[in-house]
């Protein structure tokens, strides 16, 4: 097999900028994703059960558990494109756009246009699986130790944020890595939308040659490295949280 | 139950293990036997999401411009064909690993292409087209397209004419996956202008009058010549499309077929 590798030095700046633009969009996305998980997570464990709030609490669990339920059952590539190409238009459009309209939008579209289609769309698949983890890893903790906090007197938010957010962290931390990992392979297609990251950096050389060696693998590598490096960071997290007789 | 469970699951293991072997031999003695069976049945490649050359309808058949005249040339050479759809990026590909006999899909022969694979004779002529919204008033020639976001069909013609027009490693190209892809961000304003295959973007004209697009040809596009792609080499294929395509221009089916999809105009 010859491995014409010059075809890549050809397009190497697109390579460049495709690593820190994927870099950039995983980021982004596993933070957002990440904020709006423990939100959700615990908007579907918290319960009002009297006063004027309930009805409205109730509706508004129920899109809550719908939101996860959309997110988690459709792919993430149709979500992308659903994003995009029917979502983003509607609120952001050169004529008519319901939150920014005219000039302003015209700009936005074209240089951020898919940017902010892609980070939308991974932030909130991401949420969706993360908000799981939160309300598993919540829901792991024994019912006990919520009833010994009370018992000293602590109220909902005490007890969360002093007994059972600590506990439940250290289990969320593996589940957690996972995600980060997944998003940040699934990042790559964005691509479809004409996001200029890595994978389409490979699809515009491929493309040109015809040839799928050499850009699939230089891919493969530099992935494969961040991921790496994000498996290491999550490692280290969970080592310094471990619980004490695992140290 | 448990217990049923157990002693059987050996069993289901070798089962299914039997299975899959099954399956991927008769996988590999497929392509074999039709060989030897004196290959009357050719599987053609065409990208479905080329409208008006050739798209999916309602009842998952590929249809267009591109099927009608392949159809045509297999029934006047006695040959049989096989339309898949195939995705344009990494096209050849399929063509050089045998999965496909033959690619028709509004193909531009190209002096890089023709490294690769082998081309009948053209059967088409066309040209690149730039479309631009209507309010767009100022692109006159491709070469003002310079400080435009421009969106393209990665791996087409029109790909290549802008890399060319504004550099490779431009951040101003917008690949998509497909032309009408390219086009709808166009309608939605993540581009300036798209350049691509005049047909393809007249017929998404037709389609979606509602888009309000100006199109803009520039006699300084290269003319371009569609061709059948076969794999290098296959020359006995080659000839025999070759022949039918001859046919069916002189008997004038192919006539028919050009006034079918685009009227009298050509």
């Amino acid at each position: 097999m010859d491995f014409r590798w010059s075809i890549i030095q050809g397009y190497a700046p697109l390579f460049v900028k495709g690593f820190f633009m994927t870099l950039q969009v995983a980021v982004i996305s596993i933070i957002i994703g990440t904020i709006l998980g423990l939100f959700l997570g615990m908007l579907r464990l918290a319960e009002v059960k009297q006063g004027p709030w309930k009805w409205p609490f109730r509706v508004v669990k129920g899109l809550a558990g719908f939101y996860v339920a959309f997110f988690r059952g459709t792919p993430l590539f149709v979500q992308i494109l659903l994003i995009h190409f029917a979502v983003m238009p509607v609120l952001i459009h050169q004529d008519n756009g319901l939150l920014i309209s005219g000039e302003l939008a015209r700009t936005i579209k074209q240089d951020y246009g898919a940017f902010i289609s892609g980070i939308v769309a991974l932030s909130l698949n991401a949420g969706a699986y993360i908000s799981e983890i939160f309300r598993a890893g919540i829901q792991s903790i024994d019912r006990g130790q919520t009833y010994a906090a009370s018992s000293l007197g602590m109220g909902y938010k005490a007890t969360m944020r002093y007994v059972v957010l600590p506990q439940a962290f250290r289990r969320m931390l593996p589940p957690l890595g996972n995600e980060a990992i997944t998003l940040l392979k699934d990042s790559s297609l964005v691509s479809a939308i004409g996001l200029a990251e890595l994978a389409y950096a490979a699809r515009t050389v491929a493309g040109a040659y015809s040839r799928y060696w050499e850009p699939y693998i230089t891919i493969s590598v530099v992935y494969f490295a961040m991921t790496m490096c994000l498996a290491t960071l999550v490692g280290r997290l969970e080592k310094k949280y471990a619980a004490p007789h695992h140290r | 139950m448990k217990k049923i469970l157990s002693r059987y699951l050996p069993l289901c293991t070798l089962a299914l293990g039997l299975i899959a072997v099954g399956a991927c031999s008769k996988k590999e003695e497929a392509p074999a036997a039709s060989a030897a069976a004196k290959q009357s049945l050719y599987v053609v490649g065409v990208e479905s999401a080329y409208a008006p050359f050739s798209a999916e309808n309602e009842k998952k058949e590929v249809v267009g411009f591109d099927i009608d005249v392949m159809k045509a040339i297999a029934a006047k050479t006695g040959i049989e064909v096989k339309f898949i759809p195939t995705p344009f990026e990494g096209f050849f590909n399929f063509l050089a690993q045998g999965d496909r006999d033959l690619l028709i899909s509004a193909i531009t022969i190209t002096d890089e292409r023709k490294q690769t694979v082998d081309f009948s004779t053209p059967y088409f002529e066309a040209s690149q087209l730039i479309a631009v919204p209507q309010s767009n008033t100022s692109v006159k020639q491709f070469s003002d397209l310079k400080t435009l976001k421009i969106g393209v069909q990665s791996a087409t013609t029109g790909d290549e004419v802008v890399q060319n027009l504004v550099g490779k490693n431009n951040p101003s190209i917008k690949r998509f996956d497909s032309t009408p892809l390219a086009l709808k961000e166009l309608e939605g304003g993540g581009v300036d202008a798209v350049v691509a295959d005049d047909a393809v973007v007249k017929n998404y004209i037709t389609n979606n009058p509602s888009a309000s697009f100006r199109v803009v040809s520039d006699a300084g596009f290269p003319k371009e010549y569609y061709g059948i792609a076969v794999r290098k080499g296959n020359t006995e294929l080659l000839n025999k499309i070759n022949r039918g395509l001859a046919d069916i221009k002189a008997d004038g089916s192919f006539t028919k077929i050009n006034e079918k999809y685009f009227g009298n105009a050509k």
